[in-house]
């Protein structure tokens, strides 16, 4: 079963990077692991493209040992928003870690100069794990702003971006207007794979 | 950005090395300008002038140091860790730093309090190293602790007004480093600097769910048409300072 959704995923996310500048992925938090795994095994089958992977929401050493695959991948680097709040200190060259996730303006910062490092022709991607995260330790309006703020500098940059935004209870009405900004939206739903 | 290249092989401008501040203030600063650098401890004050003059050598510009709140080698240790320190420049003498408070003792200065023959010897002082050494960007960190060591306002008032003069003539670009209490907003422990300055940049914190965010604003830059917006200022080991735009979503 977990097989059949995670290509099923692969292949929805594969098709909608191909076409949109801008994805939001919508899903229930059962299916978060799952997501992962797809979007990581996307990226490391696409070993031409630079990716970087914003982290709100599970600690990097964390998403290192449930991604076995991951340390070899020479594609992407972390932002790590989360280890040093939780006080983790650890230090790796593939990772730049932040330290709360209520630095916004410095997660965007650290973003832009991840990049700057790319080459000009080299396919970017953006994926920002989560929305949800954000807005957990930031006001909503705060997290809008900022998020207005990276899809339109993404977009400028030829980024694409893939936010992550997983449902819950109560932040309905703020996700749904985040999510919104996006040029595509992913719903997950395990009936609809 | 011609116009901008212009301004600065015209020596009209001086680019601070930083580029977005150069870019908010419309290509750099007026050269000859005594820029007050304004914030409480822990803003970044010495860092960004640390900066601003290491960037100012990269471009050929000799500039000089004058510190009277930490020992040298304190200063410099503290810079070390920074991805634009360059111990070349020092050694050089592209960045020359200098401990105000020894050059005050060999001048046989009062250490606690000036006369106002003491000003006058050590204005001179600070005039003479400026045009023997040709720089072209000069620091005094801090303004507010050689202030206190003046008796007067008018003492302020005269030594800065005249310092801020012989450097411009030399076409020589200053910041003076101005200590406040945490979140105020006020420019100076005396109430003059501000006013003798041509700039002022204001160094502050933003308190966000309980973080610390550095602010950056440009209050006021004589003959330059700058953004007076507040910047997140970010401190980082490999690039030193950067501005980004602050979020102003009420929170």
């Amino acid at each position: 079963m977990a097989n059949i959704l995670i290509d099923g995923l692969k292949e929805r996310i594969s098709n909608a990077f191909k076409i949109n500048q801008s994805i939001g992925i919508l899903l229930p938090g059962n299916n978060y692991s799952d997501l992962l795994q797809a979007i990581f095994e996307h990226i490391i089958n696409q070993p031409e493209d630079a990716w970087i992977y914003v982290t709100v929401a599970k600690p990097y050493d964390i998403l290192l040992k449930q991604y076995s695959f991951l340390p070899d991948a020479n594609n992407i680097k972390f932002i790590d928003c989360i280890s040093r709040a939780a006080g983790i200190l650890r230090s790796d060259p593939n990772c730049v870690y932040i330290e709360s996730p209520t630095m916004l303006e410095k997660i965007g910062l650290e973003i832009m100069n991840m990049f700057k490092e790319v080459d000009e022709d080299v396919k970017k991607y953006l994926i920002l794990d989560s929305l949800t995260n954000l807005i957990l330790y930031n006001d909503p309006g705060i997290v809008t702003e900022f998020f207005y703020h990276i899809v339109n500098i993404t977009r400028v940059k030829n980024i694409h971006t893939i936010s992550l935004a997983i449902e819950e209870e109560g932040l309905e009405k703020h996700l749904n207007r985040l999510i919104y900004l996006n040029d595509k939206i992913l719903r997950v739903r395990d009936s609809f794979i | 950005m011609e116009n901008e290249e212009r301004l600065v092989e015209e020596n009209r401008i001086c680019k601070t090395g930083i580029e977005e501040l150069d870019i908010q203030l419309g290509g750099g600063i007026p050269v000859g300008s005594t820029v007050l650098v304004v914030g409480s401890s822990g803003s970044g004050k010495t860092t960004l002038c640390m900066q601003y003059l290491i960037n100012g050598a990269n471009q050929g510009e000799r500039g000089v140091f004058f510190t009277i709140t930490e020992p040298l080698f304190k200063l410099t240790k503290n810079m070390e860790g920074f991805g634009f320190y360059n111990k070349k420049l020092i050694e050089s003498g592209m960045v020359n730093l200098i401990d105000l408070r020894i050059i005050s003792e060999r001048l046989g200065l009062d250490t606690e309090k000036y006369t106002v023959e003491d000003a006058s010897a050590l204005l001179d002082i600070l005039r003479d190293i400026a045009d023997e050494l040709n720089v072209k960007r000069l620091i005094i960190d801090s303004i507010t602790a050689l202030c206190y060591r003046l008796q007067t306002k008018e003492m302020i008032r005269d030594f800065i007004f005249k310092l801020g003069s012989s450097l411009a003539a030399m076409k020589c670009t200053t910041f003076l480093t101005s200590e406040v209490p945490p979140m105020t907003f006020q420019y100076s422990q005396y109430g003059i600097e501000e006013f003798i300055s041509d700039g002022i940049i204001f160094l502050g914190d933003y308190e966000r769910k309980g973080d610390l965010l550095r602010t950056f604003q440009t209050v006021k830059m004589r003959g330059a048409a700058h953004s007076r917006s507040k910047s997140a200022m970010v401190i980082s080991a490999k690039n030193g300072i950067e501005l980004v735009p602050l979020l102003k979503s009420r929170e």
